[in-house]
């Protein structure tokens, strides 16, 4: 199905579920969605069995700079902010405007990539290497697996911009975007609860 | 088929769409959330401790919720099966998370 | 509907099998790499039994009984049944709801590939000569470098983990089939069993294996990168590697279960000549079982230690799951209760399950009530008990269902006097086998240890517990020569071969065509060939006229996404090796093999992304050509 648009020539309301292949699309990445959140939740299970077992390395609250999550935070809301634009853009068929949200949601991606990358250079500088402990083997772990999904986002979104570009927003591409910006806001969810689990409870000890 | 029929009748009507404002609203929720916990955090030694980890979980559910609601549009219609699936993603994760607590962590 | 006409390559010989999307020829794929792996494990068993035929045996050393009692588990749980099972789930589903295809065509075929490179990867530890030796569980610290020194635990991790990509691929591709893909009419209390069951069990897939994939995660993170998840001296902690393992792995064997439970009622319904007893109970219980099946793992380390309170809510909640099983099997007396039975092959099966599995279930019940399995723990009645349920209840129902769906996959109906005597065999062999591992474990046999000393009661059990592993042997090759007789015959079954067959798969031409319905069915109720039949109908009406008909283009690139990740497999696994080779070294210790590999297996990721699938139609007129009834 690669009409550029409806059968009688109107962009249908939701766009992304207007074929079959993309309701298919949409719920099963869903599904694939709650296979994710048993993944992030037996990696935050090993990180709260682990948090304490600091061996001879540095503990959670000397190492964590809290002003830098702080930042890592709001980038990451602000990104999900974005993405949500660039959706109504695409329900409204406002091709420019999305592909202008998508862009600000990838650069507001990579630059919380470049925080996490700078972060953990800095805490290998202070003694906390993968192998340092059960506790820095666990954080390395949960916290690298979110920024492997952060990375896979955008390189995604980049290719999809691209696409967009190309071949323009239709129910073929439609979807895809949709899917993209479901991921990006279930990324997004994961982090409130690493924040909260491994950086603000790491602080509180 | 059927379907594409239904589709169609709806893009006949003039589509009402959503404007940004609730988007903002909950973009606004959420760093008050946030800025709550961190402010938690901050009173750390002068608070209980586990009151402290009971305020950060509540804010951080809080924010979960508003953000899988808006912006992953879970609250709209025809999300049943996500929110089914999610949900029950969300117990096995807890039930593991519960394991490790409770004879891990305590154990 | 306008379209304009692509013209898409169409394969034939074995690039057809490479390349196919189509949901039945990648059910036959499933069933010839499942059989493949089947046959593995069951010569594995064989060794084992030989080995323990008599008191100090010398057939095999230690070392190399570890690594077959450890392959035997693995092979036949994740690389054996499972596939097997998906073989029926890929052929009978799209059928059985009525719809043309499965939803994730291209995905379905990546989940085939990477089971399969997986399980290559796999089995290939057997020639390169490091062998899985830890167990199929693989518990720490036995399974950590400091206690499993060479690669054979890598070749657990590495290849679990890739095959474990592809299940839940296709737990997800059968759940967004049934929810997406049924028929006008066919509602979720009209589907039949076998769809039902398995539409749970593909729910538990999608819910159990990410856990597991994070344990073998931990596991490979310890061996090969040097974590500390596991490792004592730096706080780690070896009891989280079982509870995460258990957390997926008693989820896994209702995985394995509930697919049995469905081809059984189907089986059972269709040659009593009625309909399911209490359907909507047996839908009630199929999800109960579901959901407790993620709230009783602890029960397998009540050894471990959890503490009184623990000890007795696992204990009561496994106990609580007996009620649903008891349901379903009360449910299947009650079918066959007043009906006019045939003793098909199929059905001998059936009922050969029924007795059987109830034995498994009641040594279950016996084994959670924690005091009694200090007792019973790591003997041989645990043996008996896990086999009675998986040997006597999953591979019999896996029996019955392809009898029962031979002449659907292939056009052939199975010989039944060959048929039925391979029943027999298979049956007494396994009795036999493992009715006598009971008392061996009561009188206190250990399992998992290579010999026994003479005159302590265990001879003749052993004995006779070997005669029949040989048995249940004798059975399977008589299946095999059964499939090779039939697949000399002609392909002329008909659309309903059974004549009783009550579900839409028997409404269709056997073996189907590729786009399965040439118009789709309208279900009218519950049986819904049945249905018509009881109505002297003798097709179903169509919901829709007869027009073209949109299939997926074949691809080549879930069959390189598996290699891809089999070559990355292997070059993290060699990445701190010295082969005495300055190429070998400098490929496989700078990650070159690892990051090739994986490229691979993205590029291919991003070319299915770019490139849309337009597909092609086969068009009304070839339809009617093929004077093919719907």
């Amino acid at each position: 199905m690669s009409a550029p648009v409806h059968a009688d020539g109107q962009w249908p309301h939701e766009p992304e579920k207007a074929t079959l292949e993309g309701r298919n699309k949409v719920l099963g990445f869903w599904l694939f969605l709650g296979g994710e959140a048993v993944l992030f939740g037996t990696l935050f299970a090993t990180f709260l069995a682990l948090r304490n077992s600091i061996g001879d390395g540095p503990a959670a609250s000397e190492l964590f700079k809290l002003p830098m999550i702080a930042a890592a935070t709001i980038i990451l809301l602000a990104s999900s902010l974005t993405s949500v634009f660039a959706v109504q853009a695409l329900h409204q068929n406002r091709v420019k405007s999305m592909i202008q949200w998508l862009i600000a949601t990838v650069v507001l991606g990579f630059a919380f990539l470049g925080l996490e990358i700078y972060e953990f250079v800095e805490y290998v500088h202070e003694g906390h290497t993968f192998t340092t402990s059960a506790f820095s083997t666990a954080f390395y772990t949960l916290v690298g697996f979110h920024g492997a999904h952060v990375l896979f986002g955008v390189v995604w979104i980049t290719i999809l911009i691209v696409q967009v570009q190309k071949k323009g927003l239709n129910l073929v591409t439609a979807p895809k975007v949709y899917v993209s910006a479901i991921y990006w806001h279930f990324i997004d969810v994961v982090w409130v609860f690493i924040f909260t689990v491994v950086y603000l409870m790491g602080k509180v000890g | 088929m059927a379907a594409q029929q239904a589709a169609s009748d709806q893009s006949k009507r003039r589509h009402k769409h959503e404007g940004p404002q609730k988007h903002i609203v909950a973009f606004i929720f959420s760093i008050v959330l946030t800025l709550i916990a961190f402010a938690a955090v901050g009173s750390a030694g002068e608070v209980n401790t586990t009151f402290i980890y009971i305020i950060l979980m509540v804010m951080a559910i809080l924010q979960v919720v508003i953000q899988m609601a808006y912006w992953m549009h879970m609250k709209d219609k025809g999300h049943m099966l996500p929110i089914v699936f999610m949900f029950g993603g969300a117990i096995v994760a807890l039930t593991c998370i519960v394991m490790a607590v409770y004879w891990v962590w305590w154990g | 509907m306008a379209h304009t006409t692509h013209t898409v390559k169409r394969y034939s010989g074995l690039m057809d099998w490479l390349t196919t999307v189509d949901h039945k020829k990648i059910g036959v794929l499933y069933l010839i790499a499942g059989a493949f792996f089947f046959g593995i494990g069951g010569i594995e068993a064989i060794l084992i039994r030989i080995q323990l035929i008599k008191p100090q045996n010398t057939f095999l050393d230690a070392q190399t009984f570890n690594e077959l009692i450890t392959m035997h588990g693995t092979t036949m749980i994740f690389l054996g049944v499972m596939p097997i099972i998906f073989a029926l789930m890929n052929a009978i589903i799209p059928l059985q709801i009525g719809a043309r295809d499965v939803a994730f065509p291209f995905l379905n075929a990546l989940g085939f590939w990477t089971f399969f490179f997986g399980g290559l990867l796999l089995n290939l530890s057997w020639l390169i000569g490091s062998v899985p030796d830890a167990g199929w569980t693989s518990y720490v610290p036995l399974a950590s470098t400091t206690y499993s020194t060479h690669h054979g635990v890598d070749f657990y991790v590495l290849g679990l983990q890739i095959a474990g990509i592809g299940t839940l691929l296709g737990g997800i591709n059968f759940l967004a089939t049934i929810i997406n893909m049924r028929a006008p009419g066919m509602s979720f209390m009209r589907m039949p069993m076998f769809t039902w069951a398995s539409f749970i069990t593909s729910a538990l897939i999608l819910f159990a294996f990410p856990a597991v994939t994070v344990g073998l995660v931990l596991l490979m993170f310890d061996r090969l990168f040097g974590g500390n998840f596991f490792e004592v001296a730096n706080g780690g902690n070896p009891i989280l590697w079982q509870h995460i393992f258990w957390i997926f792995g008693h989820p896994e064997v209702y995985i394995l279960i509930l697919p049995a439970f469905g081809i059984i009622s189907d089986v059972v319904s269709t040659f009593s000549r009625k309909r399911l007893f209490g359907y909507s109970s047996m839908v009630f219980a199929t999800i109960l079982i579901g959901f407790l099946g993620f709230m009783v793992w602890a029960h397998h380390m009540f050894a471990t230690g959890l503490g009184p309170v623990a000890n007795a809510l696992f204990s009561i909640a496994t106990m609580l799951i007996a009620v649903p099983t008891g349901i379903k099997i009360f449910n299947w007396l009650f079918t066959m209760w007043g009906g006019s039975i045939k003793f098909t092959a199929a059905n001998l099966y059936a009922v050969g399950f029924i007795p059987t599995f109830v034995m498994g279930g009641v040594t279950g019940v016996m084994l959670a009530s924690a005091p009694a399995d200090f007792q019973f723990h790591d003997t041989y009645f645990v043996v008996a008990h896990f086999h009675y349920v998986i040997v006597g209840g999953l591979v019999l129902g896996l029996f019955a269902g392809l009898h029962y769906w031979w002449p659907k996959m292939f056009g052939r109906v199975l010989k039944e006097g060959l048929g039925k005597a391979t029943f027999w065999m298979f049956f007494i062999g396994f009795q036999l086998t493992f009715f006598v591992q009971h008392f061996l474990g009561l009188t206190g046999m250990p399992r998992r240890v290579f010999t026994y000393l003479p005159n302590q009661r265990f001879d003749l059990m052993n004995l006779i517990s070997t005669i029949g592993a040989i048995m249940m042997g004798i059975g399977v090759l008589m299946f095999l020569w059964n499939v090779l007789v039939t697949s000399l015959k002609p392909a002329n079954a008909s659309n309903d071969p059974w004549e009783d067959g009550r579900t839409l798969e028997w409404t269709i031409p056997s073996p189907p065509p590729e786009y399965n319905f040439k118009q789709t069915p309208l279900v009218r109720g519950y049986d819904a060939w049945w249905k018509e039949k009881m109505e002297g109908n003798t097709e179903m009406q169509p919901a829709e006229p007869v027009g073209s008909i949109h299939m997926p283009s074949p691809s080549i690139l879930p069959f390189f996404m598996g290699i891809g990740l089999f070559i990355a497999g292997f070059g993290f696994m060699f990445a701190k090796d010295d082969f005495n080779n300055a190429l070998l070294n400098g490929l496989f210790n700078n990650y070159v093999v690892a990051g090739v590999g994986l490229l691979i297996t993205l590029t291919c990721m991003f070319l299915r992304s770019v490139i849309d699938d337009p597909g092609y139609h086969i068009e009304k007129e070839e339809l009617e050509d093929k004077g093919v009834k719907a």
